[in-house]
């Protein structure tokens, strides 16, 4: 029987933990509406640098990628433009790839400039870019004023339109409904061929779940419980083999699961608790109604949705629950290997993407966390070697 | 009035514009003038008191805006323009060459613009509580960041009148609907909410006009009423005290009376000087 295999990616979402204390009473939502008097410049300085060391030592520490994203005018995520981080991190890891998982394609109206980064970055980095393409979430569609309705289309044809300009020779024409341009012809292009990875992170919608399986992009699932993983999952491979006609590797199936492990399990129930709900009960606090903007969702989604009880926050959800839901792992090396063996033997998915410091943990316990993972938990996935990834192939949205 | 009764009161049809089947409520005196009535958001496929009293003294046509209550909306119809040339169809096939246009809300950011395009067409604009202008310094309502609770509390002054508007189960297909017609509205009204060319071109408007409001609209302040009639010459305004966004709802006697009192006035009290 061949050994589970595994690669590791330290993401993180650089939230800003400093909330007030009556932030539960006084406000309803961490997203587009809490006020930015509550963030602290000097303070941001701080905890960017802070950041970025931690995502510096997972490199150094032997995680495969370190990982930023996108996310605006709220407490969860401060990074608007993960290029700008991921330019700073160029710079700073010297060895592990570095994904922005992802760029939110539709927020922007000139997804030229996005090519264009990613290339600057590619060849900057000497190849190392993952390049992720998100929607982003609900609530950026409130705060960037970007019509939810349109948010699909503007995604596809934005995707379309960057995987042209990194592989067609310029310059060229590119005729889209909402993407016009006369002159595509980027400088530089894109060090790996045929382009940077591409990664998919979603959370509900089928579509794209479909998007990814038709490209054969990486999917990735995100906070969310084992049940809604295993639909995702079983809807993306039943796609590639029934629709696309392949069999869907493990370097296609990635987790976001926020893990924390200890010396014992009962230690580790101790930290997660404590570190960890800040993201699950303030940080993802936010109304319904941005969370699901009118037409971010087609029907056949939201209805899906609304069955499955799709949320993006918790509520009053208990860190054991929700290490139990598997929306969180939980427990010492061992418990750890075995909570991830199951999605690499079970669930076939082979890319785990966790990490990243939330609740002002502090940083002996991120030490702790990532020097556990990479000397106790790595090892034992790494055991044998990974299959030559999958290539990419192009099919673009306009076509049958 | 008995089930019977209410529903042979008014005659209730399909008809087929632009491909699409449309819903429609038909009422009143068939040689009464022609009236064409367009509801705001998630307010179609409704037949109430207001309907009634509008139809005692013309002849009602109250379609159901693709989008919203009976009448599916195409995935082409997506922005003003297409509501616009649909409505000027729908009106050919209901025989209605020229006819007063009543439009609420979302209905009556339609109304305008219709009678700003086809003018032939509108005899008379009546527009409450409507759409479809910004005033700067006064926002309106994001009605897109409402839960439904919220946003009725927000439309509504006394929320026992919101009593038809409440569905007899609240169910997976309530909030998919609910869904599907806040997605019509964002389509055309996401961003931006309002047509940054329309106040200008009402500027040019001739048709006799009345704007009715109510004066505690929290979700389209009374600030706008007033800049409709100060753009549209020679509007008349009608403020309605103790409601809301809802006055038809909340005063159906005196939001149809003031309407109905309007419409019938002879055209030249209604002579137009251009400010």
């Amino acid at each position: 029987m061949s050994r589970p295999r595994l690669t590791f990616h330290y993401f993180h979402l650089m939230p800003w933990p400093d909330l007030p204390p009556d932030f539960d009473e006084k406000y309803d939502s961490a997203w587009v509406t809490l006020p930015n008097s509550i963030y602290d410049p000097e303070k941001g300085h701080a905890l960017y640098n802070r950041y970025f060391d931690e995502l510096e030592r997972a490199d150094k520490l032997g995680w495969d990628s370190v990982c930023v994203n996108e996310h605006h005018q709220n407490a969860y995520g401060t990074m608007p433009s993960p290029n700008i981080m991921a330019a700073v991190l160029t710079q700073r890891v010297k060895r592990a790839r570095i994904g922005i998982i992802g760029n939110a394609l539709p927020l922007h109206d000139d997804p030229l400039r996005v090519a264009e980064e990613i290339a600057m970055l590619d060849v900057i980095s000497g190849g190392r870019i993952i390049s992720g393409f998100v929607r982003g979430t609900g609530m950026e569609y409130f705060s960037y004023n970007i019509n939810p309705t349109l948010s699909r289309e503007r995604m596809n044809e934005a995707h379309d339109l960057i995987i042209q300009a990194w592989t067609r020779p310029g310059p060229f024409s590119f005729e889209g409904e909402h993407y016009n341009y006369r002159y595509v012809n980027i400088w530089p292009r894109p060090l790996q061929k045929p382009h940077p990875p591409i990664w998919m992170p979603g959370t509900a919608s089928l579509e794209t779940i479909d998007f990814a399986a038709a490209h054969r992009y990486p999917y990735m699932t995100v906070f969310m419980p084992m049940e809604q993983r295993k639909r995702a999952y079983e809807l993306y491979r039943r796609l590639a083999e029934e629709k696309y006609g392949y069999e869907a590797q493990p370097e296609q199936l990635a987790f976001c699961v926020p893990i924390a492990i200890a010396e014992s399990d009962d230690l580790a129930m101790k930290e997660g608790e404590r570190y960890m709900m800040w993201l699950f009960q303030k940080a993802m606090k936010v109304p319904t109604e941005f969370f699901m903007p009118p037409g971010y969702m087609s029907l056949r989604s939201i209805r899906a949705a609304i069955e499955n009880r799709a949320s993006f926050g918790f509520g009053n959800t208990t860190f054991r629950e929700l290490v139990e839901q598997g929306v969180v792992i939980a427990g010492s090396p061992a418990t750890v290997i075995e909570k991830l063996s199951y999605y690499t033997e079970v669930l076939h998915a082979g890319m785990l993407v966790t990490g990243g410091c939330t609740d002002g943990m502090p940083d002996y316990l991120v030490l702790k966390h990532q020097e556990m993972m990479a000397k106790e938990v790595m090892p034992y996935f790494r055991q044998q070697e990974l299959p030559p990834a999958s290539r990419p192939v192009e099919v673009h949205s306009e076509q049958p | 009035m008995t089930e019977a009764d209410r529903a042979s009161d008014r005659i209730e049809r399909t008809i087929e514009v632009q491909g699409i089947a449309t819903h429609l409520f038909e009422a009143g005196p068939p040689t009464a003038p022609p009236l064409l009535y367009l509801h705001g958001t998630h307010l179609g496929n409704l037949w109430l008191d207001y309907h009634r009293l509008l139809a005692q003294r013309f002849h009602l046509f109250a379609p159901d805006i693709p989008g919203f209550g009976l009448s599916e909306r195409p995935d082409w119809m997506n922005d003003m323009s297409d509501y616009v040339l649909y409505f000027r169809e729908l009106m050919t096939a209901l025989g209605l060459e020229r006819a007063a246009l009543v439009g609420h809300s979302l209905g009556g950011w339609m109304a305008a613009e219709i009678a700003v395009w086809y003018p032939g067409r509108v005899s008379r604009l009546v527009l409450s509580n409507a759409a479809g202008l910004r005033v700067k310094g006064v926002p309106m309502a994001d009605i897109f960041a409402l839960s439904p609770q919220r946003l009725l509390e927000t439309c509504f002054e006394n929320l026992m009148t919101a009593a038809p508007l409440i569905p007899r189960e609240i169910n997976t297909d309530y909030f998919v609907r609910l869904y599907a017609e806040r997605t019509t509205l964002a389509a055309l009204a996401w961003n931006p909410h309002y047509d940054p060319k329309l106040a200008r071109r009402l500027q040019g408007l001739s048709c006799p006009t009345l704007i009715v409001w109510g004066a505690r609209d929290r979700l389209i302040p009374p600030a706008y009423g007033q800049e409709w009639q100060r753009l549209i010459p020679g509007a008349q305004l009608v403020m309605l005290e103790g409601t809301g966004h809802m006055p038809m709802f909340e005063q159906a006697q005196q939001w149809a009376a003031h309407i109905s009192s309007f419409l019938v006035e002879p055209q030249q009290q209604q002579e137009v000087k251009p400010s």
